[in-house]
């Protein structure tokens, strides 16, 4: 299970965060723990480095992307290499989405599209699409392209 | 199509400028939604609306039913307008605010339209749309169109109605079931992801059928799996028919090469999962290991932190158990000590710790003391226990560990790490005499400077025991007389008592010892000044060198050998008078207490706790009364304690209840009874069990409580020989019989001559339940997919007119006296279905797992359908004809 996946600016401010399986007043535990975590260890790491962490049997992959900072925390099937996995989806898919490694703000300006990336990507903690070319044209309601299944 | 909200260009995207929700309030934006009320829609408004209702909603903010009711309406609206990429954001829109039951009917039929649309991409998010929202009436409707859709040409359309699936199956998992020829079908896909996500579903559906993942997992391991995910879940999936075939077949571990042949795929995560199942294979060989422990050391230096971390992961789980294997990775395991990552780092240590030869100690100790200072608590602990687990391991190499544990203990750090530390030095102080000396010297350090009371009188009472034992006890008298000055009350009378030990214990000290208990006298602290005084009226000698008597050692510091709740329920009855208090007159008798029977498995042994063994637990204590009575101590091991079962009603002259007590051939009745009349001594008390109604009971002794005074609990026995390992059931009439003597109240002394009496008691019975012990699993889906389907019995039953489901929950739990897993004796209101999960032990130690499915069936009626795993069929069995007779 994905549990959840979280975006921050650099300043530890929560730009979006997703949670499956966590009840809510878990919730702001999970934030502080993950913005503490990236506060700690992700000061001066390279754009898209991944690190990793984990915390009794649950595991966190997270990563700078721009101006923004990426949390993804799994469980049982969704270890560190499949976090990995969907770490690279959700990156690719932000920046196509944005055209680029976002800036804080460009993250903000295409909210509504990266919602819909996400979307595609996790379903209920499991991880549906993985071709962020495919990804792209699903949100705009287009079938992926033949060649490409 | 989602439009930014604020239109700009790109290369002002770097400029520190305001965010585009900046100031956005809820209220505001739900004024906004009205837009979607509107005539003529403007597709890109209604758009920009709903990324904002989006990120209210990602920021974690709720909205109220009513708000919620009423942005759902509004947006259902939307579905007029012909606008794609608007219709995308419904989809989402309808999908976060997860409409109740009542509502989702206003969207279901334009959904139903999407789902049979020609348009591929309507099709596959109406599906998704609607299984989300779905409840099993509307599942049956369209399950037509979710079968069709499932063997879609279209990948996306076939994708979004497997994850549907994967989903449903929590809920509605017998109709999801009923699909599986086409998952099966969809498995053969050429599509990579379809593959991926029938593959998984039909697992799934089909987990309890072993043969049938037999079958799956020999025919993909033979044909192409078409994506690293997939090659994944297979690999998983052969582990486990590893696992279920390892009893059966003899020769070659069946798959064996093809997990060996997935360390070679091109993908990571595939040799990482083939490496991984490998290494957790039942009774692995270190030729089978082999590749798979050199695939993994060749990740211990790759340059990205995610494949050092997992495998370093690997390598420490396989050294608990192969510590050998992995010593080759030692030399890359030891260049990790300096990872940035501290996971890494932390797990690379404890591997070494657990790989490492005696002649490495003293360099990784180095390594660890520099890698210590930076590292949080929690990793601390890690290493801290580790240690301790290699100074056992290698007790000559004690001196240098200490010193270690020493040096970190005068660092900073929270309670928790400073007892793992303390706790470890005295475990180590007690398995290796020859570390007994520097280590109490330790301790004694640790103390000057200790903020933690309860670390503090917890040291200062192991000193006591210890310190006098060692060669020269008087180094110790100055740490803990400092105690007494420097530190507060409760430190102060600990270190008292201690003082007063080594007063006792070494002749020589006990002048001097005098002299500063004196000292004592003066304390401000009522409790420090009565110990003072205790200590010096009784230690004797009044400071010369003289012994202190046995009797006065077993008096001050001896074990109490009587439970506290006796003894507090005996001085709470005191009255103050000429006569002083007498500990004999304590029962020695374990007072009925509420049983507990959940044992904690795997609770670790904590240092300080050991020296004086802690109170017992119940069922330990109940087995030591039993075992310290001649006629029932050949009844061999006591299987399991009953909670106490009243057998008197509140308030009555007598009170007593009864303990049942269940060995493999036997059964014991122990009766606790107590006497609520001031006036009255009972004697030879006895209960007189007709068990007419219990055919295969018969009675082979009884123990009498000689007496019984007044409010001072004590026990009758009675003892019933009953078929070996069968679990026979019956009623039991009870009788009490006694002699009663008056007492005189002002006297407190009981007539010579007393009348015999009897006290009718409550009905008693032997049931089913008894000879299941409550013991839990952690993974339920685990221990039910090792314990296999081999003696697996399952049927349906119907419980007739309930209460409620959660009624019938909790009556078939009470009735198999089983222990409930992760949670699922809890009925969520208003379901109408509900999987439990039962857990024990059947008598004979043969596990047993449960897991009960209830529907209801019309309106109260429940239906039910049993399905039971355990080691022996005849156990299935029996569990099957509990629930029947019940």
């Amino acid at each position: 299970m994905l549990m959840a996946i979280l975006v921050s600016n650099s300043a530890g401010n929560i730009l979006l965060e997703r949670f499956n399986g966590i009840p809510s007043e878990e919730r702001l535990h999970w934030r502080t723990f993950l913005v503490k975590l990236g506060a700690d260890n992700l000061k001066g790491a390279r754009n898209e480095e991944l690190f990793v962490a984990s915390q009794k049997s649950v595991y966190i992959v997270y990563t700078v992307l721009g101006g923004v900072c990426i949390y993804i925390v799994g469980k049982d099937e969704y270890d560190e290499l499949a976090l990995t996995e969907v770490m690279f989806v959700i990156t690719s898919s932000i920046k196509d989405a944005c055209g680029k490694s976002p800036s804080e703000r460009l993250f903000l300006d295409k909210y509504g599209k990266i919602c819909l990336c996400l979307d595609e990507i996790v379903w209920q903690g499991i991880l549906e699409n993985t071709e962020k070319d495919r990804i792209r044209r699903l949100i705009g309601l287009k079938p992926p392209n033949p060649t490409e299944i | 199509m989602a439009q930014p909200l604020v239109k700009k260009d790109d290369d002002r995207d770097d400029e520190v400028d305001y965010s585009p929700f900046l100031g956005i309030e809820k209220g505001a934006v739900l004024q906004e939604a009205r837009v979607f009320n509107d005539p003529q829609l403007d597709p890109r408004r209604c758009s920009q609306v709903i990324t904002k209702l989006l990120y209210l909603l990602n920021q974690g903010e709720t909205f109220t039913k009513v708000e919620a009711t009423e942005v759902f309406f509004s947006v259902t609206k939307l579905f007029q307008s012909k606008d794609i990429g608007l219709r995308r954001m419904v989809y989402v829109m309808i999908k976060e605010l997860s409409p109740s039951a009542d509502e989702v009917i206003i969207v279901t039929s334009s959904l139903m339209k999407d789902m049979t649309s020609k348009t591929d991409m309507y099709r596959a998010n109406a599906i998704r749309v609607l299984c989300r929202i779905t409840d099993g009436t509307l599942l049956t409707q369209i399950e037509r169109y979710l079968k069709q859709a499932i063997v879609d040409k279209n990948p996306v359309v076939a994708s979004a109605a497997l994850v549907s699936g994967i989903h449903l199956l929590q809920t509605n998992p017998e109709i999801v079931k009923r699909w599986s020829n086409e998952v099966q079908e969809a498995v053969q896909s050429r599509a990579a992801l379809v593959q991926f996500h029938a593959l998984a579903l039909l697992h799934q559906i089909r987990q309890n059928d072993r043969l049938a993942v037999n079958k799956l997992v020999s025919s993909l391991t033979k044909g192409s799996v078409r994506s690293p995910l997939a090659q994944c879940l297979l690999i998983r999936y052969t582990s486990q028919v590893i696992r279920e075939s390892a009893n059966t077949q003899a020769g070659d571990r069946p798959f064996y090469d093809f997990l060996e042949g997935c360390l070679r795929h091109k993908a990571e995560m595939v040799i990482f999962e083939a490496a991984r199942a490998i290494t957790e294979l039942n009774g692995v060989t270190t030729r089978e290991l082999t590749p798979a422990i050199t695939v993994l050391q060749l990740f211990l230096s790759s340059s990205k932190p995610v494949l050092r971390f997992a495998a370093v992961r690997t390598l420490n789980k396989v050294a608990m158990t192969h510590p050998m294997a992995v010593t080759n990775c030692n030399i890359d395991m030891e260049s990790l000590i300096s990872d940035q990552n501290r996971s890494i780092a932390t797990l690379a240590i404890t591997t070494l710790l657990k790989t490492g030869n005696e002649s490495s100690v003293d360099r990784l100790m180095k390594q660890i003391t520099n890698f210590m200072s930076d590292i949080a608590d929690e990793f601390k602990i890690v290493v801290v226990e580790a240690i301790r687990s290699l100074c056992l391991k290698f007790p000559l190499k004690h001196r240098s560990l200490m010193n270690f544990l020493s040096n970190i203990l005068r660092e900073e750090g929270g309670f928790d790490y400073k007892k793992a530390i303390v706790d470890s030095i005295v475990i180590l102080i007690r398995d290796i005499p020859e570390a007994k000396e520097t280590g109490l010297l330790h301790l004694c350090e640790f103390i000057e400077d200790c903020e933690f009371t309860y670390l503090s009188t917890q040291i200062l009472h192991f000193l006591g025991i210890e310190g006098p034992k060692t060669s020269d006890p008087s180094k110790y008298i100055r740490y803990i007389y400092n105690r007494v000055h420097l530190e507060n009350a409760t430190v102060r009378a600990a270190a008292v008592s201690t003082l007063a030990k080594f007063g006792a214990m070494v002749d020589t000290l006990k002048p001097r010892i005098f002299v500063l208990l004196r000292r004592c006298l003066f304390d401000n602290d009522d409790e420090v000044r009565d110990r003072a005084t205790l200590y010096l009226n009784t230690l004797g000698g009044d400071g010369a060198v003289v012994q202190t008597g046995e009797d006065v050692k077993e008096f001050l510091f001896g074990s109490l050998d009587i439970p506290l709740v006796n003894l507090e329920n005996s001085l709470k009855n005191y009255e103050p008078s000429e006569e002083s208090f007498d500990i004999n007159s304590v029962p020695r008798e374990v007072k009925t207490q509420q049983l507990a029977e959940k044992k904690a498995p795997g609770k670790k042994p904590t240092g300080l706790g050991a020296p004086p063994a802690g109170p017992p637990s119940t069922v330990d204590a109940y087995e030591k009364l039993l075992s310290s009575i001649p006629e029932f101590a050949n009844f061999g091991k006591l299987f399991k304690s009953s909670a106490p079962v009243e057998l008197t009603e509140a308030e009555t002259e007598y009170a007593v209840n009864v303990v049942k007590h269940i060995f493999d051939g036997h059964v014991v009745f122990q009766y606790n009874c107590t006497n609520t009349i001031p006036e009255q001594l009972l004697e030879n008390v006895t209960v007189i069990v007709d068990a007419s109604e219990a055919e295969e009971f018969a009675e082979v002794a009884s123990k009498p409580l000689r007496s019984l005074p007044y409010d001072s609990p004590g026990q009758t026995f009675v003892a019933f020989e009953k078929p070996e390992g069968i679990p026979a059931v019956g009623k039991f009439s009870n009788m009490l019989r006694f002699i009663v003597k008056e007492v005189d109240p002002s006297t407190g002394e009981a007539e010579d001559d007393g009348v015999e009496d009897e006290y009718q008691l409550e009905e008693l019975e032997v049931v089913a339940a008894d000879y299941i012990l409550k013991v839990g699993v952690s993974n339920f889906r685990n221990a039910w997919e090792s314990m296999g389907a081999d003696c697996e019995r399952i049927d349906e039953y119907g419980l007739g007119p309930r209460e409620s489901l959660a009624e019938a929950v909790n009556a078939v739990i009470d009735l198999l006296g089983m222990q409930p897993c992760e949670g699922t004796e809890v009925v969520p209101n208003n379901s109408r279905s509900h999987t439990c999960l039962l857990s024990g032990v059947y008598i004979g130690n043969v596990k047993v797992l449960v897991r009960l499915q209830f529907g209801l069936d019309g309106p109260k009626d429940v239906a039910m359908k049993l399905a039971v795993r355990s080691e022996d069929e005849a156990v299935s069995d029996a569990i099957h004809e509990i629930v029947a007779s019940g």
